[in-house]
C-alpha cells in the first residue's frame, strides 16, 4: 500500500467480517516509532488459522485463493527495520473474551516508511461501510491527541444512524478539527 | 513469445513451471498492492522485489512470468513455492528498464 491508512482499512474490514461489536484502531508516536494497533472482540482464530494467516496464500475469503491484508501490512513495516505481531483468542476456546490483535511497528525515519495518508478517510469510510458496529479511534503523538468513539456518537444520536450524511459529514470534520491541531 | 524464449536472450531461469506461457507486454513495480491492481494478466513483471507477497501477486495478477532486475535471486523455500503454484520467475542482471528494452525488442 502506498499509504498506511489504507492498511489500517484492510485490516479493520477483517474485523468487521470477523462479527466485531468494537473494533479499536490505536496510533501511537513516539519518538521515531509509531506503532499501529488493531484490537477487535470478534469471533477470533483458533492456533492453526493463525500460524497461516501471514501466509499470502492463505484466506478467508473463498473467491481468491490468497489473502494480503495482513502479508502487506508484515511487509510496510518489516521494511522499516519494523515487526508486525498479532494475537487472537478464539470464540470456540473462550465464548467471553475473544478477538483478534494485530500491531505493526514502523520505524518512521526509515527511508523505505510509506507514510500514514489519509487516515481520517480510512475512518469516515469504516464507519459509513459499518454504521452498526463500534469503533474506537485514538492517535497520540505526545501530549497530543486525536479521538473518536462511535459508542458516545450513539449515545448523544440516540435513533440517528451513524451513516446518515449530516453525521459522516460531521465525524470527519471533528476528527480534522483535531487534527488541526496535532 | 513463449517465457522460455527469453533463455536465449540472456534471462536465467529461477524457476519454469509453465515454460509455454505467452508474454503479452511488460510491467514494471515494486509496491506489491499497486501492482496487485494494475499489472494485466499476461504481463511480464519486471521487479527487484523477492519476498513470498511477490509470487502471491504474480498468481493474483496471472502475469506470465516474474523477471527479478538487477541479480535478485529467490531464496529457496520461495523457489519452491512459486514452482508449486506455477509462478514463472527468471532473474538477470539488467536494471528494469533494460531489461523492458530487451524484451520490447522481442516483443515487436
Amino acid at each position: 500500500m502506498k499509504e498506511i491508512s489504507l492498511n489500517i482499512l484492510d485490516i479493520a474490514e477483517n474485523s468487521v467480517k470477523a462479527g466485531a461489536t468494537l473494533t479499536q484502531i490505536l496510533l501511537e508516536e513516539k519518538d521515531s516509532i509509531l506503532t499501529l494497533s488493531i484490537v477487535d472482540d470478534g469471533c477470533g482464530m483458533t492456533p492453526e488459522i493463525l500460524r497461516g494467516v501471514v501466509d499470502p496464500f492463505y484466506t478467508t475469503r473463498t473467491t481468491r485463493k490468497v489473502g494480503m491484508g495482513l502479508p502487506l501490512l508484515k511487509l510496510a513495516c518489516e521494511q522499516t527495520g519494523g515487526e508486525m505481531t498479532v494475537t487472537s483468542v478464539s470464540d470456540t476456546v473462550d465464548p467471553v473474551h475473544h478477538g483478534t490483535s494485530v500491531t505493526a511497528v514502523f520505524h518512521t525515519d526509515h527511508i523505505d516508511f510509506t507514510p500514514l495518508g489519509d487516515v481520517v478517510s480510512s475512518i469516515v469510510t469504516l464507519i459509513q461501510g459499518h454504521p452498526d458496529t463500534d469503533f474506537l479511534f485514538r492517535h497520540t503523538k505526545g501530549e497530543s491527541v486525536v479521538e473518536m468513539d462511535t459508542r458516545e456518537l450513539r449515545q448523544v444520536l440516540e435513533d440517528v444512524p451513524l451513516n446518515s450524511y449530516d453525521v459522516i459529514k460531521w465525524i470527519e470534520s471533528y476528527l480534522r478539527e483535531q487534527y488541526g491541531d496535532f | 513469445m513463449t517465457v522460455e524464449k527469453l533463455l536465449e536472450h540472456g534471462f536465467e531461469a529461477v524457476t519454469l513451471p509453465d515454460p509455454e506461457r505467452e508474454i503479452d507486454g511488460v510491467y514494471i513495480g515494486d509496491l506489491l498492492s499497486w501492482v496487485m491492481g494494475r499489472a494485466r494478466s499476461d504481463n511480464a513483471w519486471i521487479t527487484i522485489m523477492s519476498n513470498m507477497n511477490v509470487i502471491a501477486v504474480a498468481t493474483l495478477a496471472d502475469t506470465s512470468c516474474v523477471i527479478l532486475a538487477e541479480g535478485v535471486t529467490l531464496p529457496d523455500d520461495i523457489r519452491e513455492t512459486a514452482e508449486a503454484k506455477g509462478v514463472n520467475v527468471l532473474t538477470t542482471q539488467l536494471p528494469a528498464y533494460e531489461a523492458a528494452m530487451v524484451l520490447s525488442g522481442l516483443l515487436k
